[in-house]
């Protein structure tokens, strides 16, 4: 492009000027991109178990007041119903706090029919299966602790009074649940006395289109019962988990909405500086032949790029660094694999254009309609 | 002579909030093709607003403009830009170069809006700057220029695209005697050699002494006219 250098000298012709607004777009872009990698993340936990065709049973008071055991067999004999599986949630660490994860105590040999999304080996499933304090753990917590199969473990409790002892027999593999451990309910009810009681049933149904009748049945059924239910897909039922901390998204959101809006509203005023600056020498460029349209142009350009180099910094820095740091391990666990992708990329980068745009778009219209004598005749 | 810059009764009326001012009242002029034409009178005259108004960056009020047989005072804005490209060349009082873009660059600029090659526009820029004697000082910044070369390398951007006409807006006002004497020069050379029609504004009486005529404005009214009768 003929005009690349006057926009590249244009760009740069206040450096600290434009450094600063660079930083600051890089800030913030880093600080939207981070928030909207963890609403990512939030999303792919609540749709972890899209297409599985899994309902969720817990007590209808709340997920921490336990179900009896008895209620199992009458979900199973439900028509739809191929299978359900028990699944405790244990809450415990490995050696420290900040070292938290998902684990898990479940009915093992439902393990693979139930949970038949999560990939394993029959060699370790059998071995799974045969051990009674045998785990099966997700492929990216192995690499996180550089776990080998055959190595034993030592959960701290939190919830129950017992530190899980464990030996690791598999590896799954699941896209999205990376990080969880899953030991035998066995274990955990000899362990802790349990007296018949837990947190879940997780209910495999055989067409999707029933889960909504199925679900409708299961609450029914227990209604009147001591210990009534509510049944959710297993979607709704893992949002609900993230909802036990707030709103996030609306939160999320309505913080990077003004994040953007603010940078706007600066990046404007350095445009308008810029602009304003450089009256004479666009009304001379306009003398000399540049029409309105080219002057635009150029000088939207220039700002959309200033915006854009600032975006780019801001949210390929984060991307780079949650691909360098483990941010499951700097946030206690709880956000795994966290991780900036091409979708939040590119959404950063549409903002970052948006916001040279907009910010840009009133002093460079200004600018370029102004008429030449009044351009040349104003002292700057 | 053929006329190049023919203006008929032309009038300017700049509005100021509510009020109107009047700065041309009904001029009439004609630059034949090849002079060196010098405008001159007191502030307020209207000797910028007639310059400009036949270098196509301003309108008149009433009246017409024709240039090179075109009346220009039809144009569309569009249309001005793209004939001040190609037509027009212009010397301002303050030089008005690109502090961002080296000699070299704020000569080539107006040679971006033509269809040349790199390498054309290149032999150009290099001609234009070897005019003004400024061949060795492509690679400064305006800066690095002192003010008479900075208004050689405005000189030199003026005249890169071989214009029809010339207009300098008091091209030595902001020159000490010396490098004003240099510009005059050059502008004097311009118009012998290369035959360039020149309308200089000026203050000076010497500057004006350099053009071929000059013509007198008081109160929008042209008064005078007088031909220089000896050319340095």
């Amino acid at each position: 492009m003929k005009f690349a250098k006057l926009i590249r000298r244009n760009l740069f012709r206040n450096k600290l000027r434009a450094i600063m607004t660079i930083l600051l777009l890089a800030v913030i872009f880093f600080f939207v991109a981070t928030l909207l990698a963890i609403l990512d993340n939030f999303e792919n936990f609540s749709n972890a178990g899209e297409g599985a065709n899994r309902l969720v049973v817990q007590s209808a008071i709340s997920l921490a007041n336990l179900l009896p055991y008895a209620h199992e067999q009458k979900i199973r004999a439900i028509p739809g119903v191929v299978d359900t599986a028990k699944l405790q949630w244990i809450g415990a660490y490995y050696k420290e706090k900040s070292n938290f994860f998902a684990n898990f105590a479940v009915d093992v040999d439902k393990f693979p029919t139930v949970f038949d999304d999560y990939k394993v080996s029959p060699q370790d499933l059998a071995a799974f299966q045969a051990d009674r304090r045998g785990a099966l753990v997700g492929t990216d917590l192995m690499k996180r602790f550089k776990w080998n199969v055959g190595d034993r473990i030592t959960l701290k409790r939190q919830i129950f009074p017992f530190d899980p002892e464990l030996t690791i027999r598999g590896t799954y593999f699941h896209p999205v649940q990376t990080t969880s451990v899953f030991f035998p309910m066995e274990y955990f009810q000899q362990s802790t006395g349990n007296q018949g009681q837990v947190g879940t049933f997780w209910v495999k149904v055989r067409d999707p289109k029933q889960m909504a009748s199925i679900s409708q049945q299961i609450d029914a059924m227990f209604k009147n019962s001591d210990y009534p239910t509510e049944t959710f897909t297993e979607k709704e039922f893992q949002q609900n988990f993230m909802s036990m901390m707030g709103n996030i998204k609306l939160l999320f959101t309505a913080v990077s909405t003004c994040a953007i809006l603010m940078v706007i509203l600066l990046a404007a005023i350095t445009m308008a500086m810029s602009a304003r600056e450089r009256v004479t020498e666009i009304a001379v460029l306009k003398a000399i032949g540049f029409e309105q349209r080219l002057v635009l142009a150029i000088m939207l350009t220039e700002f959309i790029l200033l915006t854009a180099i600032g975006g780019a910094i801001g949210s390929y820095g984060a991307h780079f660094l949650f691909l360098a740091v483990d941010a499951g391990k700097m946030t206690q666990g709880f956000l795994q694999n966290l991780g900036v992708h091409a979708r939040t990329l590119t959404i950063c980068m549409a903002a970052a254009v948006g916001v040279g745009l907009i910010a840009g778009g009133y002093p460079a219209l200004r600018a370029s309609n102004m008429r030449v004598v009044d351009g040349l005749r104003r002292v700057v | 002579m053929d006329t190049l810059v023919d203006i008929n009764n032309v009038r300017k009326v700049y509005k100021r909030d509510a009020f109107e001012v009047p700065v041309l009242n009904g001029v009439t002029l004609a630059v034949p093709r090849g002079d060196f034409l010098a405008l001159m009178g007191p502030s307020g005259s209207g000797k910028t607003t007639l310059l400009n108004l036949m270098a196509g960056i301003d309108r008149p009020t009433a009246g017409s403009i024709f240039v090179d047989g075109k009346e220009i005072s039809r144009f569309s804005e569009t249309q001005l830009a793209s004939w001040r490209s190609r037509h027009v060349g212009f010397i301002f009082q303050m030089y008005n170069l690109i502090p961002v873009l080296n000699a070299f660059e704020n000569v080539e600029l107006p040679l971006l809006l033509t269809k040349l090659s790199k390498k054309e526009r290149r032999e150009h820029v290099h001609a234009a700057l070897g005019i003004v004697g400024l061949g060795d000082r492509s690679l400064h910044f305006p800066r690095q220029l002192s003010g008479g070369q900075e208004q050689r390398v405005a000189i030199a951007r003026a005249i890169v695209t071989d214009p029809t006409l010339l207009v300098a807006d008091e091209p030595t006002g902001d020159l000490d005697a010396k490098n004003a004497q240099e510009t005059l020069d050059l502008l004097q050379r311009l118009n012998k050699d290369f035959a360039k029609t020149i309308v200089m504004v000026t203050h000076d009486p010497k500057a004006a002494q350099r053009a071929k005529r000059t013509l007198h404005l008081e109160k929008g009214l042209l008064v005078e006219s007088v031909e220089t009768a000896a050319i340095a």
